[in-house]
C-alpha cells in the first residue's frame, strides 16, 4: 500500500479536475473546498466484515422494519417501548407520510451507518443516516483512480472489488420502481454534494434531472425532454431533503422542490429513494432505542453496539448525566452533521453550570455519551505518517434483500485534537478496503 | 341534525402573467361520522391538469396546474352539507399532543395558562376548564385584521394582543396542548357571508369537541369543517406557487346558511 503514497498528489489533483469537492456554507456563503485524499486505506480483514455486514443488515432490517410501523399501526409505541415524545414531537416525523406505503414496503433504500472503532477492536455504531446519507462517491472514484495510478497494488493485495456500487444502487432503483425511468435529482451545484449526484446519476445509469425538469400530470411524475417525449418517471432517487421535496406539501416557499410529487408518490406512481418521514429513525433521540427496536422486531440481541448513551428524557440517566457531565459527549438531537455535539471535559466550570441548566430544563433535547476511545488511523503527513481519529460510513442498501457494500468511507479530522470526523466540519477521507481472504 | 348550503368563491388575481402555476384547494367538505356531503359541485378555472387528492391527515383536495400564461385563477365550489352531533369519536393520533411550528408555546402562553390555572384553582383540562380557558383569551385577544399575516405563530400572536381568527386557534391549541390536552387545527365555514374561518379541536374523553374562541363558542352542527391539521400549515384551505414576477390578490367570498 506504501507505493500509493507516492501518488497521493497525482491522485488529488485529478480529483479536484474532476470535481471531486465538498461544499459548505459558512456565514451564508457557499464554499466549496476539496476533499482531501489519504492514500493509507483502512484495512478490514473478511472474518471482521463479515461480522459488520451481520451487524449492519440487522441494524437496517429493524429501522426499516420500525419505519413501516410508525406511518401505520404504531405497535412499537403501543407496546411501550418507546415512549411517543421521541416520535411525534421529532422533527423527522412528517405525519404527511401517514399511511403511504411505500413502493416494495421499503423505507431506508440507501443507509449510511457510521461506526468507530475502539481501541479493544470492538466496533461501536455512532449514528444511522436514513435520509440521505451522502459519501459513497469518494471511495468509488478514490479506487478507480488508485487503481490507474498503481495497478499492481491490486493484484499484489486480495481486496475485494468496490466498484459495483453503482451496480447496486440500480438494482435498488429498479426494484421499487413503478415503471419508467430512474433520475437522480439534485438541487443544483450549490449543492454540497452535487459531484456525488452527477457521478452516481452517471454510473449508475440514471438521469441527471433538476427540479425544473420534473412535473407532475395526471398523478403520475414525467422528465421533460426538450426534443422527443417527455418520460414517465419511475423512481426517484432525491437528494434534495424532505421539506423541500415539495412546496404543495411540505415548506410552501421551497424553490428546489416538484409541486405536487408527494401525491403522486401517495398514490403508489412513483417511488421515492429514500423515503420521505425517514428522520424519525435517525436522529440522536432515537439512536438510544435501536437495541430495543432489534429485539422488538427480529426478536434477536443487536450484534453491533451503541456507543453507551444517557438519555436526559429519564430521571435516572438524567441524574447520572448531571453527575458526570465532564467526562461525556452531549449532543443536541435537534442537529445534524456534527453540529450541537460538545464534549464536557472541554467546557469551562461555568460552561459547564450553564449547559446543567439548559438540561434540566429541556431534557428531551439532549443525550449524553461516553466518549470512545476509538482507534488512529495513519495519515500521511509531511515526509512520514501521523494518527488520526478516524470513523467508518458503512452503506447498507436495501431492495427486498439488505446488503452491505464491501468499502465505505473513511473519514478522518485533520486535527489531531479533534474527535469529530464530519466532513462539513473539515477532514478528509481515505478509500476502505475489505479483504477477500 | 342541520343542513348547511355553502358557496365559496376565491378569486386570485396576478398583477402580471405567471406560468407553471402549481395549486392545491381544499375546499371540498369534509367526510366524517358527523358530516356528510349531500351535494357538491366545484369549478376551478383555468386548470390544465386538475386531480382530486388526499394527504396524510384525511383532508381532500384538488392539485392542479396551469402551465402557460395566465393572469388569474377562479375556484367556484357550492353544495349542501348535513352535519349531525358535534363531539367526534375518533381515535387519538399522539401527534396532537406535542407542540408543532406555529404553536410552540413561550414565556406569554406560559404564564397565560399559570394565571389560568390559578383563577379556574385548576389545570383547565376538562370541558369546563377549556370553556374558561376560552371565555379568558377573548377577554385578553382582540380581533383586529391586519396586524398579524399567515406565518405569525402563537407566541407572538399573543403577546400583541391583537389578530384574527387563525391566530386565536393557535392559541388556544398551543394552551391546550400545554395544559396536555391534545388539540388540532381546524379550517371551515360558518354560517353568515365572509371569508374562511379556523377554530381548534380538543379532545377530551375519547372524542374531539370543536372549540371557536374567535367567537367565544362551541362549534355546533352549523360549523362546516374543510380539513384539520397541528396547525394552518397542515390545514391551509388553498396553497400554490408559481413562476414570474407578479404580486397577487385574493378575494374570498364564504357564504353559509342554514336550509330546510
Amino acid at each position: 500500500m506504501k507505493e500509493l503514497v507516492g501518488h497521493m498528489e497525482g491522485i488529488n489533483r485529478l480529483m479536484a479536475r474532476y470535481g471531486v469537492k465538498f461544499g459548505i456554507y459558512r456565514n451564508k456563503e457557499f464554499h466549496e473546498q476539496l476533499f482531501p485524499f489519504d492514500p493509507l486505506a483502512r484495512v478490514i480483514t473478511a472474518e471482521e466484515f463479515a461480522y459488520l455486514e451481520r451487524g449492519l443488515v440487522q441494524r437496517v432490517d429493524a429501522l426499516n422494519a420500525f419505519l413501516a410501523d410508525i406511518y401505520k399501526d404504531k405497535k412499537i409505541v403501543g407496546d411501550g417501548v418507546i415512549p411517543e415524545d421521541f416520535i411525534f414531537s421529532s422533527k423527522g416525523y412528517l405525519p404527511q407520510c401517514e399511511g403511504v406505503t411505500p413502493p416494495g414496503n421499503i423505507y431506508s433504500h440507501i443507509s449510511g451507518i457510521d461506526l468507530v472503532q475502539a481501541r479493544d477492536k470492538s466496533w461501536y455504531i455512532l449514528e444511522d443516516n436514513l435520509r440521505i446519507p451522502s459519501g459513497a462517491s469518494y471511495p468509488m472514484i478514490a479506487r478507480e483512480l488508485t487503481r490507474q495510478a498503481s495497478p499492481e497494488t491490486f493484484t499484489h493485495n486480495c481486496l475485494v472489488d468496490n466498484r459495483n456500487y453503482a451496480d447496486l444502487l440500480k438494482e435498488v432503483m429498479d426494484r421499487v420502481s413503478t415503471g419508467g425511468i430512474n433520475v437522480v435529482l439534485t438541487p443544483g451545484r450549490y449543492n454540497a454534494a452535487f459531484f456525488e449526484h452527477s457521478y452516481l446519476a452517471e454510473r449508475s445509469g440514471a438521469v441527471l434531472a433538476m427540479p425544473q425538469d420534473l412535473y407532475v400530470e395526471g398523478n403520475r411524475l414525467y422528465y421533460r425532454q426538450y426534443q422527443g417525449t417527455d418520460q414517465q418517471v419511475g423512481t426517484v432517487y432525491r437528494r434534495i431533503s424532505d421539506e423541500y421535496l415539495d412546496p404543495l406539501c411540505f415548506e410552501p416557499e421551497s424553490l428546489i422542490g416538484v409541486p405536487g410529487i408527494m401525491d403522486v408518490y401517495r398514490s403508489g406512481h412513483v417511488a421515492l429513494v429514500n423515503a420521505p418521514g425517514n428522520g424519525v429513525a435517525d436522529d440522536k433521540g432515537i439512536y438510544y432505542f435501536v437495541p430495543h427496536m432489534i429485539r422488538y422486531y427480529l426478536g434477536q440481541e443487536a450484534i453491533l453496539k451503541n456507543a453507551p448513551t444517557y438519555l436526559a428524557f429519564y430521571e435516572k440517566d438524567r441524574r447520572f448525566i448531571l453527575e458526570h457531565l465532564e467526562r461525556l459527549v452531549i449532543k443536541d438531537v435537534s442537529e445534524a452533521g456534527g453540529y450541537g455535539v460538545v464534549f464536557g471535559r472541554d467546557l469551562s466550570r461555568e460552561k459547564l453550570e450553564e449547559l446543567k441548566g439548559i438540561i434540566a430544563g429541556e431534557p428531551r433535547r439532549f443525550i449524553a455519551q461516553e466518549v470512545i476511545d476509538f482507534i488512529d488511523l495513519d495519515i500521511v503527513d509531511g515526509g512520514g505518517t501521523a494518527p488520526r481519529k478516524a470513523d467508518l460510513r458503512a452503506f447498507v442498501l436495501s431492495s427486498g434483500t439488505t446488503r452491505v457494500w464491501a468499502s465505505g468511507l473513511t473519514r478522518f479530522s485533520r486535527n489531531p485534537d479533534s474527535f469529530v470526523v464530519n466532513s462539513s466540519q473539515g477532514g478528509g477521507f481515505k478509500d476502505t478496503w475489505v479483504l477477500s481472504q | 341534525m342541520k343542513r348547511m348550503h355553502f358557496l365559496y368563491r376565491m378569486q386570485l388575481a396576478f398583477s402580471q402573467a405567471v406560468h407553471d402555476h402549481h395549486f392545491l384547494i381544499r375546499c371540498i367538505p369534509m367526510e366524517d361520522g358527523i358530516q356528510k356531503r349531500e351535494h357538491f359541485s366545484c369549478r376551478i378555472t383555468p386548470a390544465d391538469t386538475l386531480d382530486q387528492v388526499a394527504d396524510g391527515f384525511g383532508n381532500q383536495g384538488y392539485a392542479g396546474a396551469v402551465r402557460g400564461p395566465h393572469d388569474g385563477l377562479s375556484v367556484l365550489a357550492q353544495g349542501i352539507v348535513r352535519i349531525c352531533g358535534t363531539d367526534r369519536r375518533e381515535p387519538l393520533h399522539p401527534v396532537y399532543r406535542f407542540p408543532s411550528a406555529y404553536t410552540v408555546p413561550g414565556e406569554t402562553i406560559r404564564r397565560f395558562l399559570d394565571e389560568t390555572g390559578q383563577e379556574l384553582g385548576r389545570q383547565p383540562a376538562d370541558l369546563a376548564g377549556l370553556k374558561f380557558l376560552m371565555n379568558r383569551l377573548a377577554g385578553r385577544f382582540s380581533y383586529v385584521p391586519g396586524v398579524t399575516s399567515v406565518k405569525t405563530r402563537a407566541e407572538e400572536a399573543l403577546a400583541g394582543g391583537q389578530g384574527v381568527c387563525q391566530d386565536y386557534a393557535h392559541i388556544f391549541i398551543s394552551l391546550c396542548r400545554l395544559a396536555g390536552v391534545p388539540a388540532r387545527y381546524v379550517a371551515g365555514m360558518i354560517t353568515g357571508e365572509g371569508q374562511t374561518h379556523a377554530w381548534a379541536e380538543a379532545w377530551l374523553d375519547g372524542a374531539w369537541h370543536g372549540f371557536d374562541p374567535t367567537n367565544s363558542r362551541m362549534a355546533d352542527e352549523t360549523y362546516i369543517r374543510l380539513t384539520h391539521g397541528r396547525d394552518f400549515a397542515d390545514g391551509a384551505v388553498d396553497k400554490g406557487c408559481f413562476l414570474g414576477f407578479a404580486s397577487q390578490t385574493q378575494q374570498i367570498l364564504v357564504k353559509v346558511e342554514e336550509t330546510a
